[in-house]
């Protein structure tokens, strides 16, 4: 029966060509317990319906690889074997990890359960509560268990603005300093780790004695947190599997309103698989002001110009189209230390194309032309282009100072005093001859 | 003659300096003195410009005050061996060589001021 689903959704998504596709690959690999495997359908299908080809493995099972021979087998993996304690040889912390610096983007469910992964989190600045207390939340009322509370949806760079409040089932896990990570989905103010047998209020209590010390709760606990590594792929930590799940994807919030796990899973799922917020430098260049071609060295007090084209992936169209949309683009000339730093601004009527001109530094050396660009949920962009600078050649400095004028003035009447000076001493040299020659006579 | 009102001795002193001068000192000679004057004159004044304002292009400076002083031995060691009253001190040298040995001096020594000031 899900099979014929699953089948049905293939042929409408091929003849209808619509999907999202992602900038790094279609490959993935879901890691699922094979009994587990229907309970999210409607996630797969939709998957399936954006593009993505799926290879489903269970976590014992030795192949298919995820890494052979330093080679990620694929572009995508998501775990979704939230409860697994015990992985086959290749599924290690240290596997993903080598996994993230070869570019796969990952997508990991965590579990009130201590399995490996929960250490993986740790590696990540997200640090998850005692093993056994799940988020528990008594409000809003609902006949729903107290461990499966509807999260409202906080629009991000990330998730777009109109969606639905989530339900969710699982772990919070608390958000260190990293810049690197990036929060998706936060806790409801009113919720809180805790033992699900209900506990004992004396922990309860005695924690809000302390001020609130040793107690998991309020907003500032993750749900949904992404991590964007320097090599820039991208890791998912959700608290719970179950925000992707079937039964959760139909319960409805309210009399009549669906809930967005679909529209959520699909934004979370966008990022992470390298749809949505990617840009890359396309190119740079660097010249002098009045020439097009860059050149071999630069001479100290020069004007150059540099420029950085940028584009960014459009997911409907799966190419790369010019984008100017960085407000805050920055470029430093450093050699060492910035010499120069200053704003990249985009060039208007030029889509894409960012341009400054700005003079080299008095000091010669060896500089470098640096990007470096960070934002929350972006594509990291660097760049550098190393130049030499070289001091003015010896007929490059102007050939007469002004401020030594007297000098020359000073040397040139010396020289016309002493031309003046011997010619009129000759021609009365003469006279007094022709003179001594008259008296003579 | 009255009396000056200002102190009487020294511009006495000037004024008969001055007299004594004018009468007795030949017209060649006193063409050489109003050189060297101006050569002073010169020298003084790049000096103060480059005390007072600036000393930036300092071979500039060396240049143009080492081409006044030059010039000013040059022209006073003339104004020695062209001086009548010394003849007995120079008896191989006649003006017409003093002159000679004074142009060619002037002449390298300007070729020199003009390569170091820059």
């Amino acid at each position: 029966m899900v099979q014929l689903r699953s089948l049905f959704f293939l042929t409408v998504g091929l003849a209808t060509r619509l999907y999202a596709r992602s900038s790094t690959g279609d490959s993935v690999l879901v890691i699922v317990e094979p009994n587990k495997q229907d309970n999210y359908s409607v996630f797969f299908d939709g998957l399936k319906e954006q593009g993505y080809e799926l290879t489903f493995r269970a976590p014992k099972a030795e192949v298919p690889l995820v890494i052979e021979y330093d080679v990620p087998s694929f572009a995508h993996v998501i775990l979704l074997a939230s409860e697994t304690k015990n992985f086959a040889k290749d599924i290690t912390p240290q596997s993903l990890v080598q996994l993230l610096g070869k570019k796969t983007n990952l997508i990991i469910a965590l579990s009130s359960k201590q399995t490996p992964l929960s250490s993986l989190a740790a590696e990540f600045s997200l640090a998850l509560p005692p093993p056994g207390t799940p988020l528990v939340s008594y409000f809003p009322e609902r006949e729903e268990s107290p461990q499966v509370i509807p999260v409202s949806v906080q629009p991000n760079s990330i998730i777009s603005s109109n969606i639905n409040p989530v339900w969710f089932s699982g772990v919070p896990h608390s958000i260190g300093n990293n810049p690197m990570v990036v929060p998706i989905l936060h806790a409801p103010a009113e919720s809180f780790a805790s033992e699900t047998d209900g506990g004992s209020p004396d922990a309860l209590v005695d924690a809000s004695e302390r001020g609130g010390e040793g107690l998991w709760a309020g907003s500032q606990l993750g749900l949904v947190t992404g991590f964007q590594t320097l090599d820039n792929s991208r890791v998912t930590f959700v608290g719970g599997a179950d925000v992707f799940s079937d039964e959760f994807a139909q319960k409805e919030i309210s009399k009549g309103v669906p809930c967005g796990n679909t529209a959520f899973a699909r934004d979370v799922v966008a990022w992470t698989f390298q749809e949505t917020n990617v840009l890359r430098i396309e190119s740079t260049t660097h010249h002098r002001v009045n020439a097009t071609e860059p050149s071999e060295q630069y001479t100290t007090n020069d004007r150059l110009v540099y420029t950085a084209y940028i584009s960014k992936y459009d997911p409907k169209t799966s190419n790369w189209a010019p984008y100017s949309g960085i407000k805050d683009l920055q470029l430093e000339f450093t050699m060492l230390d910035p010499h120069i730093r200053t704003a990249l601004l985009p060039v208007s009527g030029n889509l894409g194309k960012y341009s400054v001109t700005f003079r080299a530094p008095d000091r010669h050396g060896v500089f470098k032309f640096v990007i470096n660009h960070k934002r929350k949920g972006f594509t990291y962009l660097t760049s550098s282009m190393t130049v030499p600078v070289v001091p003015p050649r010896h007929d490059g400095y102007p050939r007469f100072l002004s401020a030594a004028w007297p000098y020359y003035m000073g040397a040139i009447s010396t020289s016309i005093g002493f031309f003046l000076f011997s010619a009129l001493w000759l021609a009365g040299d003469s006279r007094e001859k022709k003179a001594k020659g008259h008296k003579a006579e | 003659m009255a009396p000056k009102s200002s102190t009487p001795a020294s511009t006495n002193v000037v004024q008969t300096l001055w007299k004594a001068y004018s009468d007795h000192t030949s017209d060649r000679l006193k063409f050489i003195d109003a050189f060297l004057f101006f050569l002073m004159l010169s020298g003084i004044a790049q000096f103060l410009y480059c005390i007072l304002v600036t000393d930036y292009p300092f071979n500039a400076f060396l240049a143009g005050f080492a081409s006044t002083v030059g010039q000013f031995v040059l022209t006073a060691s003339l104004r020695s061996q062209v001086n009548p009253e010394n003849k007995n001190e120079f008896k191989e040298i006649s003006p017409e060589r003093a002159f000679g040995d004074f142009a060619l001096g002037s002449i390298v020594l300007h070729f020199f001021v003009y390569n170091f000031l820059g």
